[in-house]
């Protein structure tokens, strides 16, 4: 029997997200203003590995590594090379990264709030109601 | 990933905006600064300073992903240099000025406080919006420390 019901791990990828949103949030705010920078954004990596074909090194010996890269990371970090928002070439939009922080901010909130939940869920049932 | 990775990225943007606002001042302080280098036994006007910034991509880490098309959160932002404003200086005509030339003209350094106005308000801007992100990833570090609790 599991203990730890898939919440907790579920709980744990979306804090992973957030906190790794927060830094791409800070990074792009503070090149607000430099030239050429161009914006990151997170994103689930699951449906974006599909439409990705993975690149298969070519091993003459089974001892050579393979392209793969052995961190299991579900995120993928991008740049939006698209949009040039700022004439000197800075891709930053600051009201939709201000705006992007208090969402990341109250939805990471509410996933502690969560695993707290299920915390004094799981407490309650070790001490039997009492 | 170090958890303080964010702050540290927002500190780094503090300090460079901080620095605009150093190289800002120091411009308005010498609006009317005559005498501020000796070239070929000849003063030469104050030049308008600017700083130049670049995204901090640093540690071999963030350039082995940029090689291999994987790209990296980033590290913040650095000043890498402070360039002098190339632009001719202003001339004014003044004879009576000690460092006027035999036509009575008096080159005056190419600060514009205009300009200079407006670049520190956009400095003081991004220096507000970078306390904010801090704020924020302060109180959701605290947050975290309440998991559990």
């Amino acid at each position: 029997m599991k203990l730890f019901s898939r919440t907790f791990t579920m709980l744990e990828q979306g804090l992973d997200y957030a906190s790794l949103k927060q830094k791409v949030i800070a990074n792009n705010i503070a090149n607000a203003d430099t030239p050429n920078y161009k914006a990151k954004d997170v994103r689930f990596k699951t449906a974006l590995e599909q439409a990705l074909a993975p690149l298969e090194a070519y091993g003459t010996n089974p001892k050579h590594f393979s392209f793969k890269s052995p961190d299991t990371s579900n995120f993928l970090v991008t740049t939006r090379n698209d949009t040039v928002y700022n004439h000197n070439g800075n891709s930053v939009d600051i009201d939709k990264e201000m705006s992007e922080l208090a969402e990341n901010q109250i939805y990471y909130n509410a996933l502690v709030e969560r695993l707290n939940g299920q915390f004094n869920t799981l407490k309650m049932v070790i001490k039997g109601g009492k | 990933m170090s958890i303080f990775q964010s702050l540290n990225t927002t500190a780094s943007a503090l300090t460079a905006q901080r620095l605009r606002m150093d190289v800002i001042s120091s411009n308005m302080a010498n609006v009317d600064t005559t005498r501020a280098k000796l070239v070929n036994g000849q003063w030469e006007p104050y030049r308008r300073k600017v700083v130049v910034m670049e995204p901090m991509e640093k540690g071999f880490s963030s350039y082995l992903q940029a090689a291999m098309d994987r790209s990296s959160v980033g590290n913040g932002v650095r000043v890498t240099k402070i360039v002098e404003d190339q632009t001719p200086f202003k001339l004014v005509y003044d004879p009576t000025n000690p460092d006027a030339n035999k036509d009575g003209y008096v080159q005056l350094p190419n600060v514009d406080p205009l300009k200079e106005m407006v670049d520190l308000m956009s400095a003081t801007r991004s220096y507000e919006a970078n306390v904010t992100v801090f704020n924020a990833s302060k109180g959701m570090l605290m947050k975290a420390l309440e998991i559990g609790k």
